[in-house]
């Protein structure tokens, strides 16, 4: 493995179908936005390297169709998953409604009993907004979640809902084992400079849970 | 990406799903729910043998299911045809999936893993070749050719 990276997290995105999963996950890696983005076949996969608080990271993502086809077969790649991100449209309410069945089949079918949920509330860009960003946060704080709203459209906290997730479980401890070149120190890498920007974590928007 | 093709389903999974297809298979009536679910294990199987029912079972169920459901017989059609090299294959029904869907990032990405392995397995020039025939035979026509199978 390559020696800068500290571990490989296994992160999923679920939620319901339409709300954006494949769009946050096309921003945070391509950094683009397709409006018509067709709907996920099964399970996709992508990788990306990211560095947060001086540790690298390798993130091996994995991104579940929304649709109820797939339902029954999907929860089968939640096994060893160190991050899930939940993901509802705030929209659409009966996206939201259905969180609890998403957390509860999260719930049953993850072997890390500290996995870290973050849940995301997408789609603020939308003028029709049906759920508030109190609700959000209310519900993320019952299930001891981060919480954060963003859009794929305008990349608002697309990086930071990621970056938040990384950072949480790296602070998680047994919930990851660092790679063998580095077994036991958490380094402070000399860092490229490639990230070397500040993610657009400001204010508001930030995880309240 | 190349997860996609090398991730293995878990045996439980399998025998989950064979369990509910072989009941189905014995009371005379196989809902295409259950064979797609089975199929869907299958082709995700270390075992080449495995792979090769499940793309039997997909490929059924690409010429009697719906419409709408064509599209993930095809992409799981060409994992699966893949996952046992057989890349030509693999690339004719990626090439059907995108004449239907052009945009589509995920097939996409699938095509740009499977041609770097016919590439690393030294194919490419089987792959050239195959692409010539299949010009020949008419891309544009293949997704209706499998249709009409």
């Amino acid at each position: 493995m390559d020696p800068d990276i500290l571990s490989t997290f296994k992160i999923l995105i679920i939620g319901e179908s339409a709300v954006g999963k494949t769009s946050l996950l096309l921003r945070f890696i391509n950094d683009n936005f397709d409006p018509n983005v067709s709907a996920t076949i099964g399970v996709d996969f992508k990788t990306k390297k990211v560095t947060v608080d001086g540790n690298t990271v390798k993130l091996a993502i994995w991104d579940t169709a929304g649709v109820e086809r797939f339902r029954t077969l999907t929860p089968s790649y939640y096994r060893n998953a160190q991050g899930a991100i939940v993901v509802y449209d705030v929209s659409r309410r009966e996206t939201f409604n259905k969180m609890q069945l998403w957390l509860d089949e999260l719930d049953t079918y993850t072997t890390k009993r500290n996995i870290v949920k973050m849940i995301v509330g997408n789609k603020i860009d939308q003028d029709t907004r049906e759920v508030t960003k109190e609700e959000g946060i209310k519900f993320a704080r019952r299930h001891a979640a981060l919480y954060i709203e963003s859009s794929a459209k305008t990349r608002d906290n697309v990086e930071c809902a990621f970056e938040e997730l990384v950072q949480k479980i790296i602070q998680t401890p047994g919930l990851w084992e660092a790679s063998t070149n580095q077994a036991g120190t958490i380094s402070v890498s000399q860092n490229d400079s490639s990230d070397g920007y500040l993610p657009k974590c400001g204010g508001w928007s930030c995880s309240l849970a | 990406m190349d997860e996609v093709l090398d991730e293995v389903v878990p045996t439980e999974d399998l025998k989950k799903y064979e369990k509910v297809y072989h009941e189905q298979l014995n009371s005379g009536n196989i809902t295409q729910k259950a064979q797609f679910e089975y199929a869907w294990c299958l082709v995700r199987s270390k075992y080449s043998g495995d792979i090769r029912k499940g793309l039997i079972l997909l490929e059924e169920l690409f010429h009697t299911d719906k419409e709408e459901s064509k599209r993930d017989y095809l992409y799981y059609l060409a994992i699966g045809s893949a996952r046992i090299k057989e890349y030509n294959k693999a690339l004719q029904y990626v090439r059907g999936f995108l004449q239907i869907e052009p945009g589509n990032h995920q097939v996409h990405d699938l095509e740009v893993v499977i041609k770097r392995r016919m590439e690393k397995e030294g194919l490419v020039g089987v792959a050239l070749t195959g692409g010539i025939v299949l010009g020949i035979a008419g891309v544009v026509g293949l997704a209706f050719a499998l249709a009409k199978k």
